[in-house]
């Protein structure tokens, strides 16, 4: 399950991820132990990492449906 | 050329050349001689200057047209060529008639956008959100259109993580209307899931972009069940695809600024991020720290032998109350005995004897009574100091 989840991360759903990972340390940090907010970061920190590495690499990829094979 | 042929056959062979040959049609020319039929078929002449040419559109047909014609008007008409053997005349069958000259094209343009908008196709309710960061987006234009080109550029720049997929479409003319239509349900059918649909061409004339005011791309656009950017033309060209799409772009170039995030941007904003998560763990670890130097800044953390004297003075204080205790009971003790010795000397046989007393005995009995003694009893006389015998007279 974890497997599959790692190759679906993209960057919308790695961007979005970190957003609510903010919040949380913005809104939530006296409500969490020092454990958890030290797991929070490391996420944080992988998702940053994932983020910067799909914008870094990224390249317009464009396929066109071609009318014969739909016929 | 020997043998004659019937008038019949000859118009029979001419009917199956001329339909074979002409099975669809897309003509212009001007209404003239317009007849609403009671039957609910619209019979005409469709003309120019030079010629003209007979027309018919059948009931079935007619009354899904959303204008009524007139003698004058100027229009395009698809359909196809049939003769009609009796009277040996062949006519126009018209599948559509769409109006085109600018003046007919604006009244039919406003009826339309009347109808759709009663229908609550333009209403806001409907209106589906677009993605903030799209994966994969379906495009619908013209492959060798300056629109693709625009878009694509644009895209590059600003969002490379998306994936396009072209479904190319004739974007104006004859069969545009079905083109796109076809296309806008390929993309919601095809196994490639995409998560906008953007249909885009460049600017023309009002014929030109005259397949966005139809109402059959109108209405695939609103039924589309992904999201649709409609692009088509520049700022000033609104259509009713425009109304019926989820989006308007006012440019194709517009269309990519408007559904994908900058890259440029996005990065900045990841940097603020890390700042910001930094400042947020660092805030945490301080005030955890000023905690622990608090604790360690207390009393007896500070000063642990003022910690141990306090204990010592309890100690001491325990000791002095067992001193005391044990103290006050050997006096009570003392106290006692010196009592109990007064009593018991004050009880001694011999002081009474000192005072005058004397025991007598008989047969080393005491005697305490005179009826116990008989006249030649031998007794012993003890005194203070010593004994003496006597005999009772």
């Amino acid at each position: 399950m974890s497997k599959k989840k790692v190759t679906e991360d993209t960057f919308g759903s790695s961007y979005k991820k970190l957003e609510v990972i903010l919040a949380k340390l913005e809104t939530e940090i006296e409500d969490h132990s020092l454990e958890e907010i030290i797991e929070k970061y490391q996420e944080a920190i992988n998702l940053l990492k994932i983020c910067r590495k799909k914008l870094d690499e990224a390249e317009l990829k464009i396929e066109k449906l071609s009318t014969e094979e739909e016929n | 050329m020997n043998s004659p042929v019937s008038v019949s056959e000859l118009t029979r062979d001419l009917k199956n050349t001329i339909e074979r040959n002409f099975s669809f049609v897309f003509v212009k020319g001007e209404i003239s001689n317009f007849k609403n039929h009671s039957s609910g078929h619209f019979y005409f002449s469709l003309k120019d200057s030079k010629s003209q040419i007979s027309a018919v559109m059948w009931n079935s047909r007619a009354k899904d047209l959303n204008f009524m014609p007139e003698d004058g008007m100027s229009v395009l008409i698809k359909g196809r060529i049939t003769l009609y053997e009796t009277r040996g005349s062949y006519q126009i069958d018209a599948f559509e008639i769409l109006p085109s000259g600018v003046g007919e094209l604006q009244i039919a343009f406003e009826k339309l956008k009347k109808k759709l908008y009663d229908e609550g196709l333009f209403d806001e309710r409907y209106k589906k959100p677009i993605p903030l960061y799209p994966e994969k987006v379906t495009l619908i234009t013209s492959e060798t259109g300056a629109a693709f080109h625009d878009f694509i550029k644009v895209t590059e720049n600003r969002y490379p993580l998306v994936r396009i997929l072209l479904i190319p479409a004739i974007m104006q003319g004859a069969n545009s209307a079905e083109s796109i239509c076809s296309a806008i349900k390929k993309a919601n059918s095809v196994a490639y899931k995409s998560e906008i649909i953007v249909i885009t061409r460049g600017g023309g004339s009002i014929e030109d972009l005259w397949t966005f005011n139809e109402e059959k791309v109108a209405r695939a656009i609103f039924n589309s069940k992904i999201p649709v950017v409609s692009a088509v033309g520049h700022e000033v060209d609104f259509t009713i695809s425009d109304f019926t799409a989820d989006k308007r772009a006012p440019t194709p170039s517009a269309a990519a600024e408007m559904i994908f995030p900058d890259a440029y941007d996005l990065k900045l904003r990841l940097n603020v991020s890390e700042n910001s998560l930094k400042r947020h763990i660092h805030y945490r670890i301080n005030k955890l720290k000023n905690e622990l130097s608090s604790i360690e800044r207390n009393y007896y953390f500070k000063r642990p032998a003022d910690l141990i004297n306090e204990f010592r003075m309890n100690l001491d204080a325990l000791d002095r109350d067992i001193k005391s205790v044990t103290a006050g009971k050997f006096r009570n003790i003392k106290t006692n005995i010196e009592t109990n010795r007064k009593l018991l000397n004050s009880l001694n046989p011999e002081n009474v004897l000192k005072r005058g007393f004397a025991i007598i005995r008989r047969d080393e009995r005491i005697v305490t009574q005179s009826s116990q003694l008989k006249i030649k009893d031998e007794i012993q006389i003890r005194f203070s100091d010593g004994e003496s015998d006597a005999i009772v007279k």
